[in-house]
């Protein structure tokens, strides 16, 4: 049976523990198991937050140094804090276009094109996530619209369906981000990189 | 609010757990909310059905819980791995009495200190108390693992520890759940001659403390597993470890056979000897410390056996257990060459803590305290600040610079007790209101007692907010009162988003506390955001605007104040993040140039919350 590994890392209260439970629920649906890692605990608003996910045959938790699958990013820095689960040959990355600012005195952002400088040779895809949740009527849905993207690159093919998401987004404007990212893929817009 | 079937459902290791003592008949369960346990209790209050409540401190809760179990109920305490050591005293007597219900008590270890102080490795407990320890691996085996915690504490009447770990509590999978069974009751019982422990009863007690680790030995045989792939080779997977185990030998094709602890304390004897017969090379993979290790070489010893054995010098002692350091340890054991390539982390990108919230009242606590430092007269370079456990440990980072020490619940007011005895420099011990009733009370108890002269300003914000917002006694308990009724002699409240008043108090305290060589007690009292956050309807909150007019770009607000909300813009002036900002106006009487101000009406009851 296939393994997938996805780290999907961002800033606390951008929906990604909700986009694990997501993961789970539609795995459970399609009768798949899936292991989440969280990060629970202190005040985790606005600090860096990432979760492991792995799909398939797996028995532990999380993902080694390396053999990220994919590399997920819901706010673009968090990937370069996460970059040693991935592996030039071996990982997707992908990156949601927005910089959060750190919350602390007197601190310099890297622009998007200062991460993707650091990514360079590796292979990289830049979606606009919020923007595609504002299109679908929630800016919340930004997460279900990572993982549209990831659906139609073929991240849970042979492993989760899209019946199997439809049903565990619940929420209308979650599922039409997913469908609306799904597409942006096919029409190659939006999209920088490889 | 999860249904119960027979059906695999999809939920955390901690729902796992709370499931698993429904199905065992638990009827009684208190813990002290700590991460990673939290979820447990949380989940069973949110079942109902059952006596639940958050204790006062961990040491309360295990004594609720082992007060039912003596009485025959199927009782349940849980806490994090530290605050086993605050009930670390009845602990130990419990294994002496035993009990006579059954008495299950979670430690929820944090191996890689993910938000702890520690890492240290609660199985080390079963050792010293001699309670048997279960681990399970993932989150149905928690489940069941705790059905049998269960059975295994009532049939030798003695208390066991269920260990978890960050990485089984937060763990989100498939779990299949066994219905939940009739919560079973006590009826009380009177046997002073066994739970009366004056030296007579306790060392009779002690004798059959010892009989009964016998029987336990023996029952924790079979819940452990010897998985026979017909190898020369054999390793022993404690706990979580087993997962990992399984998944290097799957990934590296390795032949070896591995035995399955699920009860690191006591080591099933019977079940190693019979792997160990036929096994030439021992590999032993346990997170943290080497507590199977120790145990199996002092068997080994007693049997006269010499077999080659690997553990802690092949498996790191530090931080979780990864699949890494199973790779490692089985290169060096199985002789492989492995290569592993990853992309390093960038040494030059932001770094992002947590943060408090917009609207967290700490924020302003912590600038009406710096200023009132120098209105004093106090150097804030010789001033200590002992600090606590709870979201306003963040005032450790800048521009704050709030915190001096943070090492245990309450430690603030026994540190600042210390520092002032060595230093003569009047110190201030800022502590939360759930932090203060767990043990911060004891300590200002000491502190009127020896007349120490401190500052003890308490950060109440009406919950155990840095858990989620738990209840905490500050809700029924004025602490203002209570600091009264234990001979503090200045007493006084600040709304922290009052500034020049908090201020002005804050001040006056400090100069009080010099003429005078007493503590003072300062309240602060406003809510957590986040429990207002969750009384209002938030798409119809008030707005910080900012007046470009007015605004010069000096920056103090966010960089002196901090607020997630408020952002630079190019030109250095502020703007307010609308999607982040809670309307909260903390921020208002920051800014020296009178430029930011609220936009739209307050929601109902909007002060009562705050201030209430």
């Amino acid at each position: 049976m296939a393994r997938v590994n996805i780290l999907i890392a961002g800033v606390g209260g951008q929906g990604i523990i909700t986009a694990g439970k997501i993961i789970a629920e539609a795995g459970n649906y399609s009768n798949t198991k899936v292991l989440i890692a969280e990060t629970h605990g202190l005040a985790q608003r606005g600090g860096g937050v990432n979760i492991h996910v792995r799909i398939g045959d797996v028995n532990s938790p999380l993902i080694p140094l390396g053999k990220a699958d994919y590399l997920v990013g819901l706010e673009a820095t968090e990937v370069l804090r996460n970059l040693n689960y991935a592996s030039r040959k071996h990982t997707t990355i992908i990156i949601n276009n927005y910089v959060v600012r750190p919350v602390l005195p007197k601190v310099r952002l890297l622009s998007l094109q200062e991460v993707l400088d650091k990514l360079k040779g590796c292979k990289v895809y830049v979606i606009d996530a919020n923007q595609i949740a504002i299109n679908a009527g929630n800016i919340k849905a930004a997460n279900a619209a990572i993982l549209g993207f990831l659906y139609s690159l073929g991240a849970f093919e042979g492993l989760i369906n899209e019946e199997s998401f439809i049903k565990a987004l619940k929420y209308e404007s979650n599922i039409k981000a997913f469908k609306i990212a799904q597409v942006i893929k096919i029409n190659g817009i939006d999209i920088n990189g490889i | 609010m999860i249904e119960l079937s027979t059906t695999k459902r999809v939920i955390l290791g901690n729902e796992a757990i709370a499931f698993g003592a429904l199905s065992a008949g638990v009827s009684i369960a208190a813990g002290y909310p700590g991460t990673p346990s939290t979820e447990i209790i949380e989940t069973l209050m949110a079942y109902g059905k059952i006596y639940t409540e958050w204790s006062a401190n961990e040491k309360v809760a295990f004594e609720t819980a082992y007060g039912a179990a003596i009485n025959g109920a199927f009782a349940l305490t849980t806490m994090k791995h530290v605050g086993l050591n605050v009930a670390a005293d009845p602990l130990m007597s419990s294994s002496y009495t035993g009990v006579e219900g059954a008495l299950v008590i979670v430690s929820a270890d944090d191996p890689s200190m993910w938000s702890s102080q520690n890492e240290q490795d609660n199985r080390y407990y079963g050792l010293h108390a001699l309670i048997p320890v279960i681990e399970p691996y993932d989150p149905q085996s928690a489940h069941d693992l705790t059905i049998e915690a269960f059975k295994l504490s009532n049939k030798v009447k003695h208390p066991v520890i269920l260990r978890s770990t960050t990485r089984i509590g937060h763990i989100r999978g498939p779990v299949e759940l066994k219905p939940p069974s009739r919560p079973i009751l006590g009826k009380l019982i009177k046997d002073p001659k066994r739970y009366v422990l004056v030296p007579e009863n306790a060392r009779r007690n002690r004798v059959e403390q010892l009989k009964r680790w016998e029987k336990i030995e023996e029952e924790v045989e079979g819940l452990n597993e010897l998985i026979d792939n017909d190898s020369e080779n054999l390793i022993i997977a404690s706990g979580i470890s087993f997962g990992y185990v399984i998944d290097a030998m799957k990934e590296l094709d390795i032949k070896a056979n591995v035995l399955r602890l699920s009860t690191p304390v006591p080591i099933p004897k019977r079940l190693f000897l019979k792997a160990v017969s036929n096994s030439k090379r021992v590999l032993i993979v346990e997170e943290g410390e080497p507590i199977v290790e120790y145990q199996i070489k002092d068997l080994l010893y007693d049997q006269g056996i010499r077999v080659e054995l690997h553990g802690k010098d092949l498996v790191s002692r530090v931080g979780e257990m990864t699949l890494d350091k199973v790779y490692y340890a089985f290169s060096k054991f199985f002789g492989l060459d492995l290569v592993t390539e990853y992309l390093e982390v960038p040494q030059d990108i932001p770094p992002r803590p947590p943060a408090l919230c917009p609207g967290c009242p700490h924020r302003s606590s912590f600038t009406d305290l710096k200023k009132a430092i120098t209105m004093a007269s106090f150097k804030p370079n010789e001033t200590f600040i002992s600090g606590d456990i709870g979201c306003y440990t963040l005032g450790l980072l800048p521009p704050f610079d709030t915190q001096d020490s943070s090492t245990d619940m309450g430690s603030s007011i026994g540190i600042a007790n210390g520092v002032y005895r060595a230093t003569g420099n009047i110190p201030i011990a800022v502590i939360g209101d759930s932090t203060f009733f767990h043990s911060g009370i004891s300590a200002l108890a000491n502190a009127v007692y020896t007349q120490t002269p401190m500052l003890v300003l308490v950060l109440d914000n009406r919950s155990t907010a840095m858990t989620g917002q738990q209840p905490s006694p500050s809700k029924e308990i004025d602490i203002g009162e209570v600091a009264k009724g234990l001979g503090v002699k200045y007493v006084k409240y600040i709304d922290p988003f009052d500034v020049n008043s908090s201020i002005k108090e804050l001040s006056n305290a400090l100069k009080w506390i010099r003429e005078n060589k007493q503590p003072a007690v300062v309240i602060a009292k406003r809510a957590c955001a986040l429990l207002v956050m969750d009384n209002v309807e938030e798409n119809n909150l008030p707005k910080a605007i900012v007046d470009l007019e007015k605004c010069t770009g000096c920056s103090i607000c966010y960089d002196y104040f901090t607020c997630p909300a408020i952002i630079p813009r190019k030109d250095k002036k502020a703007e307010i993040d609308n999607y982040t900002c809670i309307g909260c106006g903390a921020c208002i009487p920051v800014c020296p140039f009178k430029a930011i101000s609220l936009k739209g009406d307050k929601p109902e009851k909007w002060d009562e919350l705050w201030l209430g």
